[in-house]
């Protein structure tokens, strides 16, 4: 009886950091945000009324439709690119190629060293006349841009830069998801004379669906929170070009100081990624059940 | 060799090879950039690589901002941050997994349920929590929000639900309390875990941007990532210093990466597919 208190104090204990700490730092402020988010008067305003949907109005209304659509444009050639570049390479690495799978490492490295840094390189490589893309762009020929300064343009940079930044994971994952295919299923597929082409469509890409199911959800979840490289080559601009849903929230809360619009969108972001977590459960259950 | 094998593997080194390429180019562009003068990188017709390679401008770059301030802070955060979420992770692993209490389910719930949140979402309530306990611009302000960690909690519970239970039994036998059972028979056998999250960990933490930005705004309590931007909004178009400032930022964390490269790798695949 004795040792079974002591237990509890021992687990109560245990668990305690992450539990209270969870509460403090995340569901707290996720309150604040849903209350506040009803409330008007901005940072300064001592007299909090409630307001409704007024502040989803009025974000909606200010850019922040505006925001959302960009996120939307975004986050779907983010998604599109790193997982399409992800498998691709994936499968070179993994073919039967000597040497070929030790060349894993170097797409790490764009994932790890910090992102301001990189995305200072690229704004570099991005400038007007000397950076490389106009230097390749007129080798090739072709008109230059002012990449950074005109709305599609700055879009496209952006896109790049994020994808690079981040590919290297999915190439991780899928070379990890690969790997899970059983050897002698393979094998079997090939001694009844499937290449490598039906192998893929007929073995791998059917036996990997469960893997592609969660690397769809963390790279929508990753370009749905793309702040960094935004922040440091294009603020959101041209003309909000770039501005994505989190940079409206950073900048109406800390830049414009209108927290109504910033709750109101931080609202939506969490709403949107909790989508995308609620599709994954939903999926993977369905997949669990068809097996 | 068959002629088509031939074929094959060329095409597949080639097309890896410019992969490569694609990835390296960017930081053999900063080191080129970081060695030339300012002429020479707004001259679309220079070399791409400078004849007179100027080792000075790094030197230069680190004398125009307190870079030993702002990795002293990255550090202490990256550390502190990085060995809250592993310890708070693997006792809440551990209880979840091995222990039985009341409340565990529902604790269990709640321990997850920041992973529901994005951190991304809630950064205006969160400033004005950290204004209110007046630690903004301070270490704890940086460290403390960060310590919980769902994930760490939920990898290290699945870890222990696959070791043995007669191990604990053996030593509860012999006398040991729960917390010698935890401590001198589990803990040590999640040391692999631990080492592929720790890497993981560290170096999200040591990237991160966002929450330095919400927390801190003085020059002597930035990081590494806050301070670069503050030094290219300062040097607008001295390029050559702006690629030196990133190289003092890149190169420590690129030796790291490629001496844990293995870590890294088993800890992003732990971090998504498990």
């Amino acid at each position: 009886m004795c040792r079974r208190y002591g237990t509890w104090a021992l687990a109560y204990a245990f668990v305690a950091p992450t539990v209270l700490l969870t509460a403090l730092f995340s569901l707290v402020p996720l309150a604040m945000l849903l209350w506040r988010s009803l409330q008007g008067g901005g940072v300064f305003d001592t007299s909090p009324r409630f307001v409704g949907l007024d502040n989803y109005r009025d974000m909606l209304a200010e850019g922040g439709g505006h925001a959302l659509g960009v996120t939307g444009v975004y986050t779907a050639g983010f998604v599109l690119l790193t997982m399409v570049a992800g498998l691709v390479l994936a499968l070179l690495l993994n073919s039967r190629v000597p040497g070929a799978a030790r060349l894993r490492a170097p797409f790490v490295i764009p994932l790890v060293v910090p992102v301001v840094a990189t995305a200072l390189i690229w704004g570099n490589m991005f400038a007007p006349q000397f950076g490389l893309v106009n230097r390749l762009l007129s080798a090739a020929g072709l008109p230059q841009a002012d990449f950074l300064s005109s709305p599609g343009p700055a879009l496209v940079a952006v896109l790049t830069f994020g994808a690079w930044q981040f590919f290297g994971q999915n190439v991780i994952l899928y070379v990890a998801a690969l790997k899970s295919v059983p050897r002698d299923v393979l094998d079997a597929a090939s001694v009844d004379g499937a290449g490598p082409v039906r192998r893929f469509r007929h073995v791998q890409w059917p036996m990997m669906r469960r893997h592609t199911l969660l690397i769809w959800v963390v790279t929508t979840l990753t370009g749905l929170q793309t702040f960094t490289q935004i922040y440091v080559l294009t603020q959101g601009g041209p003309d909000g070009a770039t501005q994505t849903a989190l940079y409206y929230v950073y900048n109406e809360g800390f830049v414009q100081f209108d927290t109504g619009r910033a709750n109101a969108m931080g609202v939506a972001l969490f709403l949107l990624s909790l989508l995308i977590t609620a599709t994954q459960v939903w999926l993977l259950g369905r997949a669990d059940r068809a097996r | 060799m068959p002629a088509s094998l031939v074929a094959r593997r060329a095409v597949v080194y080639t097309l890896l090879g410019l992969a490569v390429l694609i990835v390296a180019f960017p930081l053999l562009w900063m080191v080129a950039g970081a060695l030339k003068t300012d002429a020479e990188i707004v001259n679309p017709a220079a070399p791409l690589w400078p004849e007179h390679p100027r080792w000075g401008n790094i030197g230069q770059a680190l004398s125009q901002a307190p870079f030993g301030r702002w990795y002293l802070n990255t550090t202490i955060f990256g550390v502190a941050a990085t060995a809250g979420q592993l310890l708070s992770g693997l006792l809440a692993g551990y209880a979840f997994a091995m222990l039985d209490f009341p409340g565990k389910r529902p604790l269990f719930v709640l321990a997850l349920s920041g992973l529901m949140v994005p951190f991304s979402a809630i950064i205006v309530p969160i400033s004005q929590l950290l204004g209110d306990l007046g630690w903004l611009n301070t270490y704890q302000g940086l460290i403390v929000p960060n310590i919980a960690s769902g994930l760490g909690a939920f990898l290290f519970r699945q870890f222990f639900l696959g070791t043995p239970r007669e191990l604990g039994e053996a030593a509860r036998l012999d006398g040991a309390s729960e917390l010698r059972v935890f401590a001198a028979v589990y803990a040590p056998l999640a040391r692999p875990v631990a080492a592929a999250l720790a890497i993981i960990l560290f170096l999200q933490n040591w990237n991160n941007f966002l929450f330095p930005l919400i927390v801190v705004n003085t020059t002597e309590m930035s990081v590494l990532s806050q301070g670069l931007s503050v030094f290219q909004s300062q040097f607008t178009t001295q390029y050559n210093l702006i690629m030196a400032a990133s190289l003092i930022a890149i190169v420590p964390v690129l030796l790291v990466a490629v001496a844990a490269q293995r870590h890294i790798i088993e800890g992003i695949t732990l971090g998504a597919l498990d």
